[in-house]
């Protein structure tokens, strides 16, 4: 008697955890898939969503920035190549704050849209109290144009490319 | 009724931003002062000559005593043993216990020694002295400036005196340094009044691996850090770029900083300061 | 008759035996359904203790978070929250073996559900210290912290960590605090406080799993799931410990008749109340009886029916009878109740009835106030004349309390009877008196069949365990043996 219970038990327990693992796993095969069109298609945006137009506007004259509008942001997102059109969604990532997951949208083999789907719980009780790093989307970020700035953080420049820098042209203009 | 004598008209009267640079450390450092007309009272071409003689005055002093590209500097004869630490001068015995203190503070991931075991304070010399140089500035009774050493900012008041309008500081972008990625408001009436930023791709010798910095995807290649003073904004910098995104948490657990860290492969994480509203 | 009252020596009655058993023993046995559906009933509630822990785990897993696992400090964070998930499930589990569900009751018993209840204790406490350490550890390495100054910081940092820290403490306090109690015994009471801050625990480790715990994010089956559980035990919990003990007060309306005494110290308390026909055939299970007058109503006693339900006016009016003897401390004030007193009761409780049987022979075996539960059960549970067997302990004749009433039922049911008095045997673990042990007797020279019959146990726990080693010695099956605990 005891024997079957147990029997019947652990046989449930094992369907249980097969099943859980099952879908953990299938969860898994789709973020792997869909994370590494994410990566391509951070950087695709990467590019466009640069403002090197906007540096020659005030420092056009010092000459030095010359170079502006041609940064590589041309090269859009080709890459990612998929014909798949559709919305994916990124594998979470379990932080103590909760999860945080990425969509990402396609059309045409092209991402079209990048959306953080939970930032942190819903609820946002942890962001308040979180300053913790969460993904920042290159579509996302604040937008800054060195017309708007009168100085720039970078990492330390030597004096010889110091010259070639933004800093170099602000500085030239305020000369 | 119109006061003839309201101080108004010179501070929403126009500004003209200054700059001087001149080349220590290694690489180039800039002063920008706001310009008004003489007669309202605010600084000329003189004050930013004389000020900017200052700060370059303090930077070749703290290089003289800490550059290891000076054979004769204390730094160098520290690093070749020649000179013991406890028979160091007082700036350098200074430096060394701040530094220290960064260490135990970020649990290793800042460090003033090489992996050679070689003191080296130079991720540490230039924030403190952009800190003296502030000080100094003040001292001299100039409250609204912007102080650029190599990418590492920091500011006094607002680029309209009188106002509290903010500095913007640009981040420049790892992948194209011509472009931004984003700004960032410093001064003015905010907690911040500095920023650095630290990569791995250039002078990377400041930076030892802490070793847990490539897991998560291949550690940071650039890290900017706003906080309200330089030494500490430079530091944390430095930290994350080697500590990786453990280093970051705690850096945003345990200050009052805003971090953006970008990956090599373009994605970014940002705490809320950076983040859009 | 088949009635034999043996003041210690057995055997001389073998040769009415044979015809009696012969001629009643149907083909199938009377209880094999009934055996078979308990069975049935006993997987089940297995099956679903385990399976409930699997999907505990499963839910985790579903969320993929074993392909989560990438580097030591995930691995520690995985195995936190895995201690987690299954400590608080066991927890659960726990909660709802001590909610007296009828099911859980009717199935294996209410002491076997506490057994397991207390048997669930120690491991659920290890898994959420586990839990706890492991995090700590885990978050820690992510961080670059030792545990300790994670932990802090989770305190201070985290909202509703500080609970989930109260949370902790709690839990040790209850689970040390119950392990201390079982050595020493405590009185009945100190372990019923000590219970109540069980709920604290539970309580206050409820915030930090649905706000910081990412596996049950807004939004989320998992969360839907963990809030169902949660929820069902819950009303589990407050339905049949609170509210249908207040419906059954009120539907009885029990009041104290009469204290009778028995034997020194030893009282029969006859309650008068209605609607007793639905109590109809609990003689022999137990209530939890509370006597409401000054300074009592809060000591919950445990009594058993000594008697089925006497029920002879309208509207099922009637009296219930349990037989206390005094322990001290609460149970001396009973000796002294009034008439008239309010009675407010819980149950019945426990298996000591018909609803345990198996076999169509029954052995009961009865010392001390134990005997008093048995004289109950001997009165209606279903046995032919010479199917069934009393054995009565006691060190002097007076205590094989209501041994009259006892004497009278066996020989109107045709029972054999033994009483067992004088000493206990010095230097072995033994359940038998002194006399039987030197004549050589054990529990198959009363009860040669004993393999064919169920047994019924009650008395002190330490007497009762020596008995029921005996019984399994003498070749009866574990689910044969029905014991009620009752030396509280």
């Amino acid at each position: 008697m005891k024997i079957r219970g147990t029997v019947a038990a652990a046989l449930a327990s094992a369907g249980i955890l097969l099943v859980g693992w099952q879908t953990g796993t299938q969860v898994n095969g789709i973020s792997t898939v869909a994370s590494s069109t994410t990566a391509t298609g951070t950087t695709g945006a990467a590019g466009t969503g640069s403002a090197g137009t906007g540096s020659s506007g005030t420092a056009g004259s010092s000459g030095s920035s010359s170079s502006t509008g041609s940064s590589s942001s041309s090269g859009s997102i080709g890459s990612s190549g998929s014909s798949a059109a559709g919305t994916y969604k990124g594998n979470t990532v379990q932080t103590r704050f909760g999860p945080v997951q990425v969509q990402i949208t396609v059309a045409s083999g092209k991402i079209t849209d990048i959306t953080a789907l939970q930032l942190t719980n819903t609820d946002g009780k942890s962001i308040q109290i979180s300053n913790r790093a969460a993904p920042l989307l290159r579509s996302k970020v604040l937008a800054a144009q060195s017309a708007n700035v009168q100085t720039v953080s970078g990492a330390t420049i030597t004096s010889d490319a110091y010259l070639t820098s933004l800093q170099a042209a602000i500085d030239a203009a305020n000369l | 009724m119109q006061r003839t004598s309201d101080p108004m008209p010179a501070a929403t009267g126009t500004f003209v931003l200054k700059a001087r640079t001149f080349e220590c450390m290694g690489t180039v450092i800039g002063l920008t002062l706001p310009m008004g007309s003489p007669a309202e009272g605010q600084p000329g071409p003189d004050e930013l000559v004389a000020a900017t003689a200052v700060v370059e005055r303090l930077f070749q002093d703290l290089d003289e005593i800490f550059s290891l590209y000076r054979p004769d500097s204390e730094a160098s004869r520290l690093a070749r043993g020649e000179l013991k630490l406890p028979h160091a001068s007082a700036p350098m015995r200074e430096a060394y216990a701040e530094a220290h203190e960064w260490r135990l503070r970020t649990e290793g991931a800042f460090t003033p020694e090489r992996p050679d075991g070689v003191l080296d304070l130079s991720g540490i010399i230039k924030g403190h002295a952009i800190r003296e140089a502030g000080t100094s500035l003040l001292a001299l009774g100039r409250r609204d400036w912007c102080l650029n050493a190599g990418g590492d900012v920091l500011v006094s008041g607002s680029p309209r005196p009188g106002s509290t309008e903010p500095w913007t500081a640009g981040v420049v972008d790892p992948a194209d340094r011509r472009t931004l990625i984003t700004g960032y408001a410093l001064g003015g009436n905010g907690r911040h009044n500095a920023i650095a930023t630290s990569g791995s791709a250039e002078r990377g010798e400041h930076i030892w691996r802490a070793g847990n910095g490539a897991q998560d995807g291949g550690g940071f290649v650039q890290v900017t850090v706003a906080a309200a003073d330089i030494v500490t904004a430079d530091v944390l910098a430095t930290a994350i770029v080697a500590g990786g995104a453990p280093m970051l948490n705690h850096a945003a657990d345990n200050w009052d900083v805003a971090v953006l860290a970008i990956r090599a492969d373009g994605s970014m994480l940002a705490t809320p300061a950076f983040q859009p509203a | 008759m088949n009635t034999q009252l043996l003041p210690s020596s057995p055997g001389a009655s073998s040769s009415g035996r044979p015809e009696l058993s012969s001629a009643t023993r149907p083909a199938r046995g009377w209880f094999a359904r009934q055996h078979r559906q308990r069975r049935l009933r006993t997987d089940l509630l297995t099956v679903i203790a385990w399976a409930s822990v699997a999907a505990a785990i499963a839910l985790w897993l579903a969320d993929g978070g074993a392909t989560n696992i990438a580097s030591p400090a995930s691995l520690f964070t995985a195995a936190g929250i895995v201690a987690g998930l299954a400590g608080m499930d066991l927890v659960l589990l726990m909660l709802l073996l001590a909610a007296r569900i009828p099911f859980i009751d009717r199935t294996i018993g209410h002491d076997r559900a506490l057994a397991f209840h207390g048997k669930l204790g120690k491991p659920s406490l290890y898994l959420l210290l586990a839990h706890g350490v492991l995090l700590a550890i885990g978050y820690g390495m992510a961080e670059g912290l030792d545990p300790v100054s994670e932990s802090v910081n989770l305190w201070v940092e985290v909202p509703d960590m500080w609970l989930a820290f109260v949370s902790m403490a709690l839990f040790i306090a209850v689970v040390v605090t119950s392990l201390v109690a079982v050595r020493r015994r405590f009185p009945y009471e100190f372990w019923y406080v000590v219970h109540l801050l069980t709920y604290a625990a539970v309580a206050t480790s409820i915030p930090h799993q649905f706000s910081v715990g990412g596996l049950f994010a807004a939004g989320t089956w998992q969360r839907w799931y963990w809030v169902a559980i949660c929820i069902y035990t819950g009303t589990a919990l407050a339905y049949f410990r609170i509210l249908e003990p207040v419906l059954a007060t009120v539907r009885h309306q029990l009041t104290v008749a009469r204290v009778e005494t028995v034997a020194p110290g030893v009282v029969n308390i006859v309650m008068r109340g209605r609607k007793l026909d639905q109590l109809a055939e609990t003689g022999g299970r137990f209530f939890i009886w509370r006597f409401l007058a000054p300074g009592m109503w809060w000591h919950p006693h445990p009594f058993s029916l000594s008697a089925e339900p006497v029920f002879n006016g309208p509207d099922g009016q009637g009296t219930l009878r349990v037989t206390v003897r005094s322990l001290g401390d609460g149970s001396a004030q009973l000796l002294r109740l009034s008439k008239g007193t309010k009675v407010a009761l819980e149950g019945p409780y426990g298996l000591l009835s018909t609803a345990a049987r198996t076999r169509n022979k029954v052995v009961m075996i009865g010392a001390g106030i134990g005997i008093t539960p048995l004289r109950a059960l001997l009165e209606t549970t279903p046995f032919a004349p010479g199917g069934a067997t009393v054995l009565l302990r006691g060190r002097t004749e007076q205590e094989l309390y209501l041994g009259n009433e006892i004497f009278d039922l066996c020989q109107a049911r045709g029972v054999r009877l033994f009483h067992l008095t004088g000493p206990r045997a010095h230097g072995q673990p033994t359940w038998l008196n002194e006399d039987s042990v030197r004549s050589g007797y054990s529990l198959t020279s009363y009860v040669p069949d004993i393999k064919d019959a169920d047994v019924y146990v009650c008395g002190p726990a330490a007497w009762a365990a020596n008995v029921m080693a005996d019984a399994g010695k003498a070749g009866v099956p574990d689910d044969q043996i029905h014991h009620e605990r009752f030396d509280w």
